[in-house]
């Protein structure tokens, strides 16, 4: 056995100066930098308090109760109506239009996407085209397109008209029938009510598949459920439909779609459908190739490799981003704002124009924006977290 | 009986004829062929109506007597020379870098050039930036006056001068004194530039498409640095940082640009000390600065995760400090990983640009289009619709095309493959 | 002969005697879960130790903790007379007394070979270029690849990566080498290559210890083997001792199962 070895006397446990300690040396820079930042914007802040007592701005939330001084078309709301009931219809309106155009901009992107992956060469190419046409333009331009282009220019004043009998179209908004002298909410109630028989039948038509074998048929005897629960409850109800007429130079009965919203929505639908398009082909493009192979030697017709193995699969891949498309597309909408559209933007600008303060008004119309971002976030990582793949 | 097969040509040598092809692609099925037919009916039509639109109905005088108006709007006469030098200086500049690349990928083998003989060269290219070309020339050829075309091919014979010089440069490795004073060069000339023009025409003049394109890049250039600083910080584990970062980086993307805009034109001059009043294009700058900031910074943190870790522990085990860790080892390949989405985003502003005509009422291409159908000469004629199409036509070309290279980029890194 | 007592196995059989690394009392939490149990080792100047175990045994941590790229909760940790504590400089000083190997190379892929070599020598000894190039040059000499010099590590086979990795580590004149599972990536054609370059390194006298799971290497070339299991020291002991006459029924478990 060897002499026990010699050790270099290590250096007793000293205390290590604050100067040099690994763990002070990180607070001490990121106070710092914290610190910079936060006397840069402490700077902008006083910058802006002095500036605005010099001119004899208020910066505080009090225009909210001030009258409006502006009208609304389309909605019960007077020039008398509080800023801050503009500010809800605003808002409400951005809300509308987003959902609709979330969903038809859904749709259209999906069919196109799909399109690009055609067997069909026309429709490959037609798809194509659209896309990298569409993706490639700055959205203004579309919307001015729409606005100017197709709405003053293709539909025909209110003298010339397009009366389809229960459609009217004209440059003053498109009427449509609707629904009078009894509650939406019993409506809709119905419709929803549909939907749930739907849903029902569905459960039930895949019981009776497992036990016995038989197709499901879930589409056949759902959709005709759904049809019956609808018509039998709106009969019930017994709702009047105004049709639309011209009375002199306006629109009268049912319901009048506004050209503004019209064309905003349109432009919105076509640009983000194109960016959806290529978002749809690209997951299902990343769903391995193995996946649809191995389908189809499970002799899997294509409808059903598509609907049970590649598209579930593409679904996954494709939700952050379809998410991502959903936010811009809500803030593309306060494009709308040029356009004449009352969305919460264009509300915004006016109230500022009338004489309420800036800064708070767009902060105010800012943390609409950046809470309906978050709270679509929130709907966009539920959705992906309940798709996700189980992986050990 | 023995049966005599008619002879054939062997099956590999048929090739498919186009009755074929067309079965294949056109007419698989009844439902395809119904398809086919309809749609194919409808893109004949299309196409016929926009080329008659184009070169038979089109009346595109409008553009050609506004040409100017429309590219760098009310730029005064008589310092369109200065503008003409600086597009000159930026072509040999712009060359420079190109050819730069090219060599440092010679040198280290991932050219793509260097396999290619001289017809697939040019083949290669035209079909690249061919667009772009056509485009000019078609520019050109609205004008009426010998300037630009003179100005054009300056700048192209500047931008193949200065790839032969960057090429010759990027093939040979250089000390540490002739790279320090390469980079200062290189980054001295576009703000040498800058400065040579704003002298004469000071920023706030700065108009039409000429301001679309330079707002675009001087918002991403100077929303780079506040981009990557910001990731940094997002990913670092001291808490004041992160949260900071993350309450700006959350804040700003869930804000509408356009409304930032509109912010910025009624109240930015309330931010900073009452002399300084800034000018619309300012105002449009630093906003787009303040929101591109955040968006960089989301592309830079994904590169830096896309850094695997142990590169820094490497760098860490050889006793570089946590500075020279990132800056020299880690930053350097994340930014290299994330120079398609850098390029998206910047097409992203380049078209967000058209936002500031609106809100800010600035005479952008979009704006002056719209300005310029009001005037006595052309209004009421609904000339508003070729004034859009041209618009659309030159963002759609520059838009394209960097998209196309940006794509071709991400292949060659092999980015998308991992 | 084992025992958890830290003096019974701190006997060094290697030549030098003085001690170069020791390990005292160290423990190492990754949230609840305890990676390392109580690790007392002391390793001699150019003594070769080569650590073996099970994976998740926590032989990956305990190297990894000796130049701070994890950080101890408990113990003291001492190289070469310099304790491994909060201090920046001590961290620092440590660093440039290691040398580490990866299982990943972890080469910089922007960098050619060369360039990779003498980054650190320039950046943090502050070497001129051309000296630090010819001390480059002549380290890619001994593990034999100085021909790739200009060359990208995309370039390069692992074996040859690995390699470079290990001048990398050489170029800053380290007194310890540490190796973390440095032939797991390879190719079996390459660990060859890579064996040689550390079977010579440790012909020269360098302070080495090797995660592995080579044996060959350890029965060759170790002056001791270390078996860990569980976070904890089960036995060490002379290569002889280990493979012949292994004592603890982990030990035995162990040896069973991979030879």
């Amino acid at each position: 056995m060897t002499a026990p070895p010699t050790t270099k006397a290590p250096v007793p446990e000293a205390r290590t100066p604050f100067y040099r300690n690994v763990k002070v040396l990180a607070w001490a820079f990121q106070v710092t930098v914290f610190f910079v930042v936060l006397a840069f914007l402490l700077w902008l802040w006083s910058n802006y308090l002095t500036n605005t007592a010099n001119s004899g701005i208020p910066t505080n939330f009090d225009f909210l109760s001030n009258p409006a001084s502006f009208a609304i078309p389309g909605a019960e709301f007077d020039s008398n109506e509080s800023v801050r009931n503009a500010y809800v219809i605003g808002l409400m309106n951005t809300i509308r239009i987003s959902i609709v155009g979330i969903i038809l901009a859904t749709i259209l992107g999906t069919l196109i996407g799909i399109g690009r992956l055609s067997k069909n060469w026309i429709v490959r190419k037609l798809s194509t085209v659209y896309v990298e046409a569409i993706r490639n333009t700055p959205l203004l331009v579309i919307m001015t397109f729409t606005f100017l282009g197709v709405v003053l220019q293709v539909m025909p004043t209110i003298e010339e008209a397009w009366n389809l009998g229960f459609i009217i179209v004209s440059n003053r908004g498109i009427g449509v029938p609707w629904y009078s002298e009894v509650s939406g909410a019993a409506l809709f109630a119905v419709v929803a009510l549909a939907f749930v028989g739907w849903w029902a039948v569905a459960k039930w038509r895949h019981g009776v598949s497992e036990r016995t074998g038989e197709l499901a048929r879930v589409g056949l005897y759902g959709g005709l459920t759904f049809l019956l629960i609808w018509i039998v409850g709106w009969w019930l109800i017994g709702p009047t439909f105004t049709l639309p007429m011209i009375d002199g130079r306006q629109l009268e009965g049912g319901i009048r779609i506004d050209p503004s919203y019209f064309s905003v929505l349109i432009a919105l639908v076509i640009y983000t459908a194109s960016q959806i398009a290529e978002i749809v082909r690209g997951s299902i493009q990343a769903v391995p190739v193995g996946q649809g192979e191995a389908a189809s030697a499970l002799a899997l017709s294509g409808f059903q490799r598509m609907s049970l193995i590649v598209l579930p699969q593409a679904m996954r891949i494709a939700i952050p981003p379809l998410g991502n498309q959903y936010l811009n597309l809500i803030k593309n909408s306060s494009l709308g704002a040029a356009f004449a559209y009352f969305e919460l933007t264009n509300v915004t600008q006016i109230t500022v124009g009338n004489g309420s303060p800036a800064v708070p008004a767009f902060f105010l119309a800012l943390v609409f924006y950046v809470a309906l971002s978050f709270i679509t976030s929130a709907f966009v990582n539920l959705a992906n977290r309940r798709f996700k793949l189980v992986e050990r | 009986m023995t049966v005599t097969a008619t002879p054939q040509s062997p099956a590999s040598e048929r090739k498919p004829g186009a009755g074929y092809w067309l079965k294949k692609n056109l007419f698989r099925t009844r439902l395809d062929s119904v398809i086919s037919v309809v749609f194919g009916a409808l893109s004949v039509y299309l196409l016929v109506r926009v080329f008659l639109f184009v070169f038979v109905n089109g009346r595109w005088e409008i553009i050609r007597v506004n040409l100017k108006l429309l590219l760098v709007g009310r730029w005064p006469s008589e310092e369109m020379t200065v503008l003409a030098v600086a597009i000159i200086v930026m072509g040999l500049w712009g060359g420079v870098i190109a050819g730069l690349i090219a060599g440092r990928q010679r040198l280290a083998g991932t050219s793509t050039a260097a396999g290619m003989n001289a017809a697939e060269r040019v083949s290669d290219l035209v079909r690249r930036f061919g667009l772009i070309f056509a485009t000019i020339l078609l520019l050109l050829l609205l004008t009426s006056t010998a300037g630009p075309w003179l100005t054009m091919l300056l700048a192209l014979v500047a931008a193949l001068v200065g790839y032969w010089l960057g090429r010759v440069a990027g093939l040979r490795k250089w000390g540490a004194l002739a790279n320090w004073v390469g980079v200062l060069l290189l980054a001295g000339i576009p703000i040498g530039v800058f400065l040579y023009t704003t002298a004469a025409t000071p920023l706030a003049e700065w108009e039409g498409f000429f301001f679309n394109l330079t707002s675009a890049a001087a918002g991403i250039i100077l929303s780079f640095p506040i981009g990557v600083v910001l990731a940094l910080s997002r990913r670092s584990k001291l808490p004041l940082l992160k949260s900071a970062s993350i309450a700006y980086i959350e804040v700003v993307r869930g804000s509408p640009l356009f409304v930032l805009l509109l912010l910025a034109n009624v109240s930015l001059e309330f931010f900073v000390p009452a002399a300084l009043a800034p000018s619309k294009v300012v105002r449009a700058i630093v906003t787009f600065t303040i929101f591109s900031a955040a968006y960089v910074a989301e592309i830079v943190r994904g590169g830096l995760q896309s850094v695997p870790n142990g590169q820094s522990e490497a760098a860490k085990a050889l006793g570089l400090s946590a500075y020279k860790q990132t800056s020299l080892i880690v930053l350097p390949q994340a930014l290299r990983n994330v120079i398609p989405a850098q390029i998206g985003q910047f097409i992203a502003l380049f078209k967000d640009t058209t936002l500031a005509g609106v809100a800010l009422g600035i005479l952008d291409l979009l704006n002056g289009a719209g300005a310029i159908t009001q005037q006595p000469d052309f209004r009421g004629q609904g000339l508003i619709i070729e004034a859009l199409v041209f618009v659309a036509f030159l963002f759609w070309v520059g838009s394209f095309t960097m998209s196309r290279e940006s794509q071709r980029l991400e292949r060659k890194l092999g980015v998308g493959t991992r | 002969m084992t025992d958890t007592n830290p003096e019974v196995f701190a006997d060094a059989t290697a030549v030098g005697g003085d001690v170069m690394i020791e390990l005292i009392g160290v423990d190492k939490f990754f949230g609840s879960f305890q990676a390392l149990r109580d690790i007392n080792l002391k390793i001699a100047r150019q003594e070769v130790v080569v650590v073996i175990g099970p994976s998740g045994s926590g032989k990956s941590t305990a190297i990894r903790c000796i130049n701070r790229l994890e950080e101890h909760d408990a113990g003291r940790i001492i190289v070469d007379g310099i304790e491994l504590s909060e201090d920046v400089k001590n961290i620092q000083e440590i660093r440039r007394e290691t040398g580490m190997v990866f299982q990943q190379f972890n080469l910089f892929p922007h960098l050619s070979v060369i360039d990779n070599v003498t980054l650190a020598p320039r950046q943090v000894r502050r070497m001129p270029k051309g000296e630090a190039e010819d001390w480059g040059m002549e380290l890619l000499t001994r593990v034999k690849i100085p021909e790739q010099a200009s060359k990208y590590p995309g370039q390069l086979s692992g074996g040859q990566q690995q390699r470079v990795a290990i001048a990398r580590s050489l170029a800053m004149k380290p007194k310890v080498m540490l190796f973390d599972e440095p032939t797991s990536a390879l190719d079996p054609e390459m660990i060859g290559e890579v064996l040689d370059s550390m079977k010579d390194l440790a012909k020269e006298g360098m302070t080495m210890i090797v995660v592995t799971h080579e044996m060959g290497f350890a029965r060759e070339v170790a002056d001791r083997v270390v078996f860990m299991a569980d976070g904890q020291i089960v036995e060490v002991g002379t290569p002889e001792h280990f493979f012949y006459d292994p004592q603890e029924d982990r030990t035995k478990l162990f040896l069973s199962q991979i030879l």
